[in-house]
């Protein structure tokens, strides 16, 4: 491959693969995304090309195996350009009768189509409400591209906002147009970028530095994981522009090693951008030198913490220190070094390719553009979801995620991982933005969102933030590392039944030392998911501790199962099943459960057939006596045993 | 036991002018084509005339008393037990060399890990994640190799490797078992599927089975939330599976 040394040779390039592409040919994309990857799609895809090959169809067919598209919920996502015929749920049993009827002859195989609730088929990927609500922008071109092929990303304009960069404009006009599109950190802060990126520039010292943070590890998040695995290229363009507005000569980016296939795409893609003198020295012949590196990160969340990740970078501990300078002043090596998340830096090229005017019409009045969020939990449509910022939640969980599964009622939300909190059901029409979210007690943060239902209990959530914290704190500082430990040992008392009067009261006392006392963002922001819960949910904190009920019967300890005398129809699953041997009886007899036997494992209820439904979950009220031993089952006349 | 006794005192030996002078008759009675043999041969017999000849209490050989004659049969019996230790020594020296191919082979890897980051000590978690991944863990050894190479000190590097989560100091089995313990995972069950796991495996997390076959852990994410609660058993993904299927899974991994 030449090397580009002009913004001329860039298009020209583009016009050449253009050129060699037919838009008009077939192409079958296949997700191959994280979630779609556990699904299987490596199996669909490898039988998509035997087949082609065996069936001779390579010159008429392409086979494309794209990023993630955001429908995890029904992987494997095949989408056959350039009619846009999604089919959802596809096994490589399909791959044959694929290639038969939709490829060969055209036509469309109906039950690999969406459905919507009214039954209707619908083709087009866009037309599926998960996508029809949702502004794909940043993560919109993951469906077109194959990551490991910067052609693909040339021939959809890519390094276009670059090139431009480069031969047009001053760092000082880019900066101009980050600042005015009021770009607001992606990360979580949502600290506005352009200016980050103004206090880095203006530093003193000639050495500076530019950072990806890709160090996601907020559990249940995973957009920052699959824009890198599909969209690799969108990143390192941010990033190069960002290098030369602020000044810099080298690049980082920290990605987390337990994200293989992203780690793997960035050492291709970087090499394919030195092939094409799109990193390294002189820089498609603008005389700006560039050049990145990549650090695995092994696996610590408080290391996502921007100075803890620049000590980690310099191959040492990756424990925060205290931020009296910034580290925008003095960072790597005590460098100026300037810090962006995966979002953000992906979201610059489209600002220098749209225009201010363009990015600064979608989204609040304080908070611009689009946010990509993990819609997951108890939500029917689990996946990646682009939307512009301001739509409410309710939009979010039910026009796009399609609301509760099996007709559970909406308890609250979960926004902002272990630093944000739970917004309740009352405020479900909160809008998405970063100072709305903060105002309802939670926060933007990376973009994790989890939905919960009625069968979750929220002293069980805050207890699960915080056993997450107290394990992932550095132990640096007391607030924190006593702290979080503390407030786990009180909510594993309330858990188990043995919360005392005061406790919740106890518990807002050190949340409110540790917020204020710690020394980094994950001390100070760990109380918020009691908090939150406290504020929201208070009923159910005094149900455990008042009257040891536990009213979603999540905690064991506060739980019974029991089997109701007057619906056991005596079919022996129930006692088949049980792992610890809990159940007596026999055929025709009445089953009951020895309490004292019983390790609260909740099979007996998920085996019950339906249409007895005997077993039932007791919380707060005692179980009652069961029948003798032996008590036969009285069936209507006619009525056979099972 | 009775070998292991008479291997020491064969090897632990001082020869007194006596004793060597004994040596030298027997030598001419042994009429051995090698040196070796004869020294072998040699040092056998003495070990067995010093202990007849020696007086214990003083630690000096008794002069007064006669070497012994040997026989022609037990001749053939120290030639024999000298062909033992032959291949006694033989054995152990292979050993010996086989490992310590080993151990130069694997400082050799390391070696060329640290040369691909150029050496640097600043990439010192890079080499770290590289040799982990080589053997699943981190041995002792190659972790002073390390700290000599690059000139940190052990203890730093033991900072580095106690603090991230991505490194092991023990041995890890055959099979990796991860069970997802992130939020999405965790409000669909996850904590009872990890249940069901540490009863079927027998182990909990962070700990290996004893025949080495597998190695439990829980991890925060997978990224196929759509899937939770979601166990991971090397590379395949498995969505909530129940006993039964759990328990076919662990049987297909040897």
């Amino acid at each position: 491959m030449p090397r580009l040394n002009s913004a001329t040779d860039l298009e020209k390039l583009r016009q050449e693969i253009l050129a060699h592409r037919d838009p008009n040919k077939p192409c079958v994309t296949i997700c191959s995304g994280t979630g779609c990857h556990a699904y299987g799609s490596e199996k669909v895809a490898d039988t998509f090309l035997n087949e082609i090959q065996s069936k001779n169809l390579q010159k008429k067919v392409d086979i494309r195996r794209t990023g993630c598209h955001g429908y995890c919920e029904r992987g494997t996502i095949v989408v056959i350009f350039p009619e846009e015929i999604c089919y959802l749920r596809v096994k490589p049993e399909d791959v044959p009768e694929i290639i038969a009827t939709t490829l060969v002859e055209g036509k469309i195989i109906e039950r690999l189509l969406y459905e919507d609730d009214d039954g209707q088929k619908i083709i087009h990927e866009g037309d599926i409400p998960f996508y029809k609500h949702q502004r794909r922008i940043v993560f919109g071109p993951n469906r077109f591209i194959d990551p490991k092929s910067i052609n693909d990303y040339i021939a959809r304009g890519g390094y276009a906002a670059l090139a431009k960069v480069l031969s047009e404009m001053t760092p000082e006009q880019v900066l101009e147009e980050v600042k005015k599109a009021n770009l607001r950190g992606r990360g979580g802060g949502g600290f506005p970028a352009g200016i980050k990126w103004e206090t880095t520039r203006n530093a003193p010292g000639e050495i500076k530095y530019v950072i990806v943070n890709a160090d996601e590890g907020d559990p249940g998040a995973y957009m920052d994981r699959s824009l890198l695995e599909g969209n690799p290229h969108s990143v390192l363009e941010g990033l190069i522009i960002g290098a030369y507005t602020i000044g810099a000569h080298q690049g980082f980016i920290y990605v987390r090693q337990e994200y293989p296939l992203a780690v793997e795409n960035l050492y291709i893609i970087l090499e394919q951008a030195r092939e094409h003198g799109l990193l390294g020295a002189n820089i498609l012949g603008s005389g700006f030198d560039f050049d990145v590196m990549v650090h695995r990160g092994a696996g610590a969340f408080v290391s996502g913490e921007s100075s803890a990740l620049m000590t980690a970078i310099e191959g040492r501990v990756g424990e925060p220190r205290p931020k009296y300078i910034r580290t925008a002043v003095s960072g790597i090596w005590g460098k100026p070094s300037n810090l962006n998340n995966v979002e953000t830096w992906a979201t610059i090229p489209l600002i220098i390719n749209n225009g201010v005017t363009w990015f600064t019409s979608i989204g609040t009045e304080k908070s611009k553009g689009t946010k990509i969020f993990s819609l997951v939990g108890k939500v029917n449509n689990t996946g990646l979801v682009e939307v512009p910022m301001g739509m409410t939640l309710r939009e979010v969980i039910y026009d796009i995620g399609g609301g509760i599964p099996h007709g559970k009622k909406f308890k609250g939300v979960q926004t902002g991982g272990p630093s944000g909190g739970v917004i309740p059901e009352s405020l479900i029409d909160t809008r998405v933005d970063f100072d709305e979210l903060t105002k309802a007690g939670s926060m933007m943060g990376s973009g994790g969102m989890i939905v919960m239902d009625e069968d979750t209990c929220m002293v069980d959530v805050a207890r699960y933030f915080l056993s997450f914290l107290s394990e992932e704190s550095c132990g640096q500082c007391v607030p924190c590392r006593e702290g979080i430990y503390q407030m786990l040992k009180i909510l594993n008392r309330i858990c188990a039944g043995q919360g005392k009067p005061g406790d919740i009261e106890l518990l807002e006392e050190i949340a409110e030392v540790v917020r204020d006392a710690s020394l980094c963002a994950l001390g100070a922001t760990a109380p918020n998911p009691v908090l939150s819960t406290i504020k929201y949910f208070r009923d159910e904190y005094e149900a455990h501790v008042e009257k040891k009920r536990c009213p979603a019967g999540v905690c064991k300890a506060l739980i019974s199962y029991y089997i109701e005398p007057k619906k056991c129809q005596a079919c022996l699953i129930c006692l088949r099943n049980c792992p610890a041997e809990a159940i007596s009886g026999g055929k025709n007899l009445i089953h009951i459960i020895n309490q004292d036997k019983c390790t609260k494992c909740g099979v007996c209820l998920e085996v019950c057939p339906p249409q007895f439904d005997a077993v039932v979950k007791l919380s707060g009220v005692p179980v009652p006596k069961p029948v003798a031993i032996g008590t036969e089952v009285k069936r209507k006349r006619g009525e056979k045993s099972e | 036991m009775a070998k292991r006794k008479t291997k020491s005192s064969f090897v632990g030996i001082k020869v007194t002018t006596e004793q060597a002078k004994t040596l030298t008759r027997l030598q001419g009675v042994l009429n051995s084509p090698t040196k070796t043999e004869v020294l072998l041969k040699g040092l056998d017999l003495l070990s067995k005339s010093y202990s007849a000849t020696l007086v214990p209490r003083e630690g000096r050989p008794d002069t007064k008393a006669e070497p012994r004659v040997v026989t022609s049969l037990e001749l053939s019996q120290l030639e024999s037990e000298a062909h033992q230790y032959i291949s006694i020594l033989q054995q152990t020296k292979n050993r010996s060399e086989e490992v310590m191919k080993q151990v130069i082979q694997e400082l050799a890897k390391i070696d060329q890990t640290i040369d691909k980051y150029g050496g640097d000590k600043d990439c010192l978690i890079q080499i770290l994640l590289d040799i982990q991944r080589e053997n699943r863990w981190l041995p002792k050894d190659a972790l002073m190799w390390v700290s000599q190479k690059l000139d940190i000190p052990l203890t730093q590097i033991y900072h580095i490797a106690t603090f991230y989560k991505a490194f092991s100091l023990v041995p890890q089995g055959r099979h990796s078992v991860s069970v997802c313990m992130g939020t999405a995972c965790h409000v669909r069950g996850a904590p009872r599927l990890l249940e069901k796991v540490t009863d079927t495996l027998k182990i909990k997390p962070g700990e290996t089975s004893d025949d080495m076959r597998f190695s439990l852990k829980t991890v925060n994410c997978l990224g196929c939330c759509a899937l939770g609660p979601v166990m991971v058993v090397d590379e395949d993904y498995h969505s909530n599976p129940s006993t039964g299927e759990m328990e076919k899974i662990f049987a297909t991994c040897d």
